[in-house]
């Protein structure tokens, strides 16, 4: 075979990556990972060192959603292994193409309790698309390209490839012209288009429920030229912002707990809800059998067992959107209805005016949002600061709001700004982040200096576990329990110690020319914004309640 | 609660059993039961697998069939006890 030449297993890892594109990844050294570590040193591929190996899973993440390409970790066996998990569990909930590389104890001491020892490949079980252990390194380039294929095929999501420290050192000689694609295994079914046609001619009141599937998909072009031809209101969730235009008339956002009031009640009322790519997650539905109750159900997929998993269907258009979505684009009579409906929005749009010297984070984060260069990449971390993020920020493409939605974890933001930053070196980059989520991966302020990349880091600072702390008010009858953070540190002087420029604003009066700085500034940079700690998010459907009677004020 | 059988193909490798238990149980199955033994010439493996659940069987098919190494999977009976 051509190309064939004798190389270690952990050469060859590299070399396997970099047929299958990757020029990136994030990791983190140790015992059982030294092997391939050593070949890194002689490899094209750039490595960033992260301060944590939950910082590589969340910056491969990042990497991959704001590029599309597979994002790339590695880490030693062991402690680092089990600290990936939580960064594979993030995207196995929002179906995110990531490659872990773990290191693993020699096979001959595998099973044994050797030293940094863990199971890593029984754990992954419940957390990845996909798994594997590589005990014969001749298996090592079949295992690669299959975990490419893998994280890439169908419903994408991340895979594991744990390697003991013997394979990583055993030679093997391999041709790498040798690629097998892996064929997609699961048959779908037939897509039901006639019935689907049949629906939506009959429909006077649809809706289009936009998910993350759309982005996903790579199906942005054919879902608008659908919106185009249908004219068809349509609402989105978390993580399918950026899907629709923005600036469509009828596009009334957000749906779900802290959707927009407009959107819940267009779907409570709906009598055709259309499905594109989401799967009806609880903080989307409210009560589930209280759900848009009128309302006959398409749900395109690609993932068979999403159908009928919380919402019995009336048609199921299984398949890639980019075909399936043309193939539904007709002409619709719904005047009254997109009336109402673009009524509703006008009717219900946000109100910035906020009484009072105090910042109002809504109004900070819209203009941000109205200031910010084209193709800003937005990541957020979790809690009150991400949904005022979704709700006053706008986007034209999903790869430009990275936040954790499925598994909605803390400390996302930060280390998915690195890997977004990575992938689009020339693109601003701006973490939305909160006081309490900001320190659960704030080493990765290291990894930001180190690389000197220009993030911006714009702090929601109310001094609480606010999320949290809003539940406590409305349903917990104002019983504060552990969510108070006002010994926070001094998060100024905290960046200042990553020589990151940093700046805390207080009051209404500074926050245009804050911006303005922090935009134009060449560097990282983190802006403090102080707010009252009462403020809420609005509106909230509360839990087991119908979306349509949400909560807007207490 | 229903019963039901499954009869599951599958490529022989060691960690199947594992994942088609962990889905099972992790979608809300009961095991009744189980069967598995593997044809060494072809290298394929049958796993007979007994449940009940509250929930419609074609939930645990779906996601039992998104396991990579699945080759088929068929519900053999439906009794209710
Ligand atoms: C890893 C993790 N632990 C706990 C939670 C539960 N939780 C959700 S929001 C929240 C508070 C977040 O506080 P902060 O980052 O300051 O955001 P805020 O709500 O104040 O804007 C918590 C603790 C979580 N989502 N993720
Ligand atoms: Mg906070």
């Amino acid at each position: 075979m051509a190309n064939e030449k004798k190389q270690t297993g952990g050469s060859l890892l590299f070399n396997v990556m970099q047929q299958h594109g990757v020029e990136h990844v994030f990791g983190y050294p140790g015992g059982a990972i030294m092997p391939i570590y050593d070949a890194l040193y002689d490899s094209d591929i750039q490595h960033f060192l992260c301060r944590h190996e939950q910082g590589a899973a969340f910056a491969a993440v990042g990497y991959a959603r704001a590029s599309g390409k597979v994002g790339v970790c590695l880490a030693t066996s062991g402690p680092g292994a089990t600290n990936l998990i939580t960064g594979l569990a993030d995207a196995l909930a929002d179906s995110i193409p990531v490659v872990a590389i773990t290191g693993q104890v020699a096979t001959s001491a595998m099973g044994s309790d050797a030293f940094q020892e863990i199971d890593i490949f029984g754990l992954s079980l419940a957390c990845t698309k996909h798994s594997f252990q590589v005990t014969d390194v001749n298996d090592l380039p079949k295992v690669l390209h299959k975990a490419f294929a893998i994280a890439l095929e169908g419903r994408q999501g991340p895979v594991l490839v744990d390697i003991p420290k013997d394979i990583q050192l055993a030679e093997i000689t391999h041709s790498l012209e040798d690629f097998s694609k892996l064929k997609n295994m699961v048959k779908l079914p037939p897509a039901n288009v006639g019935s689907a046609i049949a629906l939506l001619n009959k429909a006077k009141q649809p809706i289009l429920y936009v998910g993350g599937g759309v982005g996903m998909a790579n199906a942005i072009d054919e879902l608008r030229a659908f919106i185009d031809v249908t004219s068809i209101p349509s609402v989105s969730t978390l993580k399918g912002l950026g899907a629709v235009n923005p600036d469509d008339e009828n596009y009334l956002g957000m749906l779900g707990m802290h959707g927009t009031k407009a959107a819940n009640i267009a779907v409570q009322e709906c009598d055709l809800l259309i499905a594109v790519g989401a799967r009806f997650d609880d903080r989307v539905t409210g009560k589930l059998n209280e759900f848009a109750p009128h309302a006959k159900v398409i749900h395109f997929d690609i993932d068979t067992a999403e159908i009928n998993k919380r919402r019995t269907v009336d048609a199921a258009i299984l398949g890639d959107l980019k075909i399936n979505l043309p193939a539904l684009a007709i002409p619709l009579s719904i005047v009254d209805w997109q009336q109402k409906c673009r009524k509703m929005k006008k009717d219900f749009a946000w109100d910035y005016n906020h009484p009072g010297e105090t910042i109002f984070a809504p109004a900070v984060l819209k203009e941000i949002s109205d200031k910010m260069p084209k193709n800003t990449c937005v990541t957020t971390d979790v809690g009150q600061h991400q949904m005022w993020a979704a709700q006053h920020m706008l986007f034209d493409d999903p790869s430009n709001f990275l936040t954790s939605g499925g598994m909605g974890t803390m400390g996302f933001g930060i280390p998915a700004a690195v890997g977004a930053q990575v992938s689009r070196p020339t693109d601003c980059i701006i973490a939305v982040t909160g006081d309490g989520s900001f320190m659960m991966n704030v080493q990765e302020l290291s990894t930001i200096k180190r690389f000197q990349l220009p993030v911006k880091i714009v702090l929601i600072d109310n001094a609480k576990l606010g999320m949290v702390r809003q539940w406590q008010d409305l349903f917990f009858n104002g019983r504060l329990s552990e969510t108070d953070l006002s010994d926070n540190p001094d998060f100024v002087m905290l960046a200042t110690a990553f020589e990151i420029k940093a700046k805390q604003i207080t009051h209404k009066d500074q926050v245009s020319a804050a911006i303005e700085e922090m935009l134009d500034h060449d560097g990282p940079y983190l802006l403090q914004v102080k707010i009252d700690a009462k403020d809420n998010v609005w509106p909230l459907v509360p839990p087991n309640t119908a979306n349509d009677k949400m909560m807007e004020s207490t | 609660m229903k019963s039901y059988q499954l009869t599951i193909k599958v490529d022989d490798k060691q960690v199947v059993l594992e994942r088609i238990l962990q889905v099972t149980r992790y979608r809300g199955f009961l095991i009744n039961g189980i069967n598995a033994e593997v044809n060494t010439g072809t290298n394929i493996g049958t796993i007979e697998l007994m449940v009940r659940s509250e929930r419609p069987i074609e939930l645990l098919v779906d996601q039992i069939n998104k396991l990579i190494d699945i080759k088929e999977v068929k519900v053999d009976n439906n009794t209710t006890t």
